[in-house]
């Protein structure tokens, strides 16, 4: 009797603590939405006396209107390409170098792959700065180029996709070679087709990598016609800071993508960013 | 034409890595040297003209004597002091209650993980209206125990304890993800066999669980560390280091150095002390994790 008193407490208390931490992490994100379909009279009404209108969805599209009336389209755009152009190139390249980790024994192999997982255990929020002066030097500050080119090269999607290639059967790789393909076609023609689930986490990875980068594009590409999305939305809410339904909806679109593509590929992105095969 | 290149067959690897080794050397390793190297040069502006001097190791002495940059060391201490155990502490538990088989626990999972599908950026505008002195949604809820409003981001008291909660809010889901992932690999045998042998959930807690997500939660603790230790994005969006310094944090000093004042040796002589700190927390976890690379699997 007492013991399943006791286990009845334990999963009240589960319950309780559940749900708090979960009003604590949805809440803001809530206000937010439920805040970009209304006006700003409304959204500060319902705060100041508080009241739980403030976390039910208005219905007006003013605030949206408004904000591609101040070229966020634009950033969108700026965004998807950048992102997209990202997605390709670092594909590519971090997978060639992956297969080249998986297939062959070379000198120096250990010293590279090493080499190449420590300089990105370094944050790229800490390099910013010098490299900032460094793109500066070469002429590619302003551009298209600052923003995508040096962040194609991954060490976490090499390690990824070396770990996929290691797992395709020797046998198969050395029958193609027999059969006169050349290592580049075993790449190209065996490997990459068999690679689609490592492919789609690497590209998510990197689409949200891009999606979500802020410090560097803010540096690197300052002019408003290159502002990427989260460097246009910290802009409006400096230039807006009263226009609080404005930032909730720039901040509902700039949240909204990658969220989806995150919920929809679930398993793969967290496959992706952790390493370990979900179950 | 196939001899030739079979000749070269030790070429192979090379030309698959190049581009990415590349771009690797260029754009993240070249950088930490140019910015140690930049950091020995003073940059005057003597009537619009720029000049460069090689000063040895004077930027680093005029940051030493300066009470500003030992303010920065001070709160970027405090900073890195409270957030890591508070962001691990908290995700850990979170990971450990979301363990419990029950209805409805995918959902409350991918609930709980939102956060990471949500850009510092964004969660930073968002949370900095939730802490608006006069608006926000915070204060108008304590309005309701009769609580006066606080000035949260404002007040040299609690602008830092703000940020920190931005933080971990957005941190805490981040982490937990590798936890989970962690908790999930350890076999369910294990638990029944204690289970059989009468262990209380703190013994298996202790016996089970911590041993075998040892790695897990070092990993996380040095790359959280590392994380923190570059955490700029909330003082450049709301606070810009204020008020009175109380945000100002050595990462957001090194950039303000450099984009407001143009003093790039100062900048770049504080970068160069948080890559080299950082490398130190990172050659620690590599002492510490060693082999465990190998053991992860995919």
């Amino acid at each position: 009797m007492t013991t399943h008193l006791n286990k009845n407490w334990s999963i009240y208390l589960w319950y309780i603590i559940i749900i708090i931490g979960l009003i604590i992490t949805v809440t803001p994100f809530w206000w937010g939405l439920a805040g970009s379909f209304k006006d700003n009279t409304t959204i500060f009404s319902e705060v100041n006396p508080f009241s739980l209108k403030a976390l039910i969805p208005g219905h007006s599209l003013e605030a949206y209107i408004a904000i591609f009336e101040n070229n966020f389209g634009r950033a969108i755009f700026n965004t998807l390409l950048v992102s997209i152009l990202s997605v390709i190139g670092g594909v590519l390249i971090n997978s060639l170098a992956g297969f080249a980790f998986a297939q062959f024994r070379f000198k120096g192999d250990n010293i590279i792959f090493g080499f190449v997982l420590l300089s990105f255990a370094v944050p790229a929020d800490a390099i910013a700065i010098p490299l900032f002066k460094m793109i500066r030097q070469i002429g590619w500050f302003d551009s298209y180029y600052a923003l995508i080119i040096p962040m194609l090269s991954n060490g976490i999607i090499i390690f990824l996709f070396r770990q996929f290639f290691l797992g395709i059967p020797k046998d198969l790789i050395d029958a193609s070679r027999v059969d006169g393909l050349s290592w580049f076609g075993v790449y190209w023609k065996i490997c990459m087709p068999l690679s689609k689930p490592v492919i789609l986490g690497a590209s998510l990875l990197l689409f949200v990598f891009q999606w979500e980068s802020f410090l560097w594009p803010l540096i690197a590409a300052p002019s408003p016609e290159l502002n990427l999305i989260q460097v246009a939305l910290a802009r409006f809410s400096t230039e807006f800071a009263v226009l609080w339904n404005q930032q909730f909806a720039a901040s509902t679109i700039a949240g909204f993508l990658p969220l989806i593509f995150i919920y929809m590929f679930q398993k793969q992105f967290v496959s992706a960013l952790t390493g370990v095969e979900q179950k | 034409m196939s001899t030739i290149f079979f000749r070269r067959q030790w070429i192979v690897p090379y030309l698959f890595l190049a581009p990415a080794l590349l771009g690797t050397i260029v754009f993240k390793l070249y950088p930490i040297f140019l910015g140690f190297w930049e950091s020995l040069i003073y940059t005057s502006f003597g009537g619009g003209i720029e000049k460069r001097t090689f000063v040895w190791f004077e930027n680093y002495q005029y940051l030493f004597d300066d009470p500003l940059f030992w303010q920065s060391v001070k709160i970027t201490s405090i900073l890195t002091v409270i957030i890591n155990p508070l962001q691990i502490s908290i995700s850990l538990g979170l990971a450990l209650l979301l363990m419990r088989r029950t209805r409805y626990i995918r959902i409350i999972r991918s609930l709980y993980l939102l956060p990471i599908g949500i850009a510092l950026p964004i969660a930073t505008i968002i949370w900095g209206l939730m802490l608006d002195p006069y608006q926000g949604l915070i204060n108008g809820f304590l309005g309701i125990f009769s609580i006066p409003p606080q000035p949260f981001l404002v007040s040299e008291n609690q602008a830092l304890w703000s940020i920190m909660a931005i933080a971990t809010w957005k941190g805490v889901a981040f982490w937990m993800l590798f936890l989970l992932a962690g908790l999930e690999d350890i076999p369910t045998q294990f638990y029944e066999a204690a289970q059989i042998d009468g262990a209380n959930p703190f013994q298996k807690f202790r016996y089970i669980t911590l041993p075998l997500l040892r790695r897990t939660i070092l990993f996380v603790f040095v790359a959280d560390t590392a994380a923190n230790f570059v955490l700029m994005v909330p003082m450049i969006i709301l606070t810009k280091g204020g008020p009175m310094q109380s945000t100002n944090v050595l990462v957001f000093e090194a950039y303000r150095s450099g984009f407001y004042y143009q003093d790039w040796g100062r900048s770049l002589s504080i970068i160069t002390i948080l890559t080299v700190i950082t490398l130190i927390v990172i050659g620690l976890q590599l002492l510490f994790l060693g082999e465990s690379r190998s053991e992860r699997k995919i």
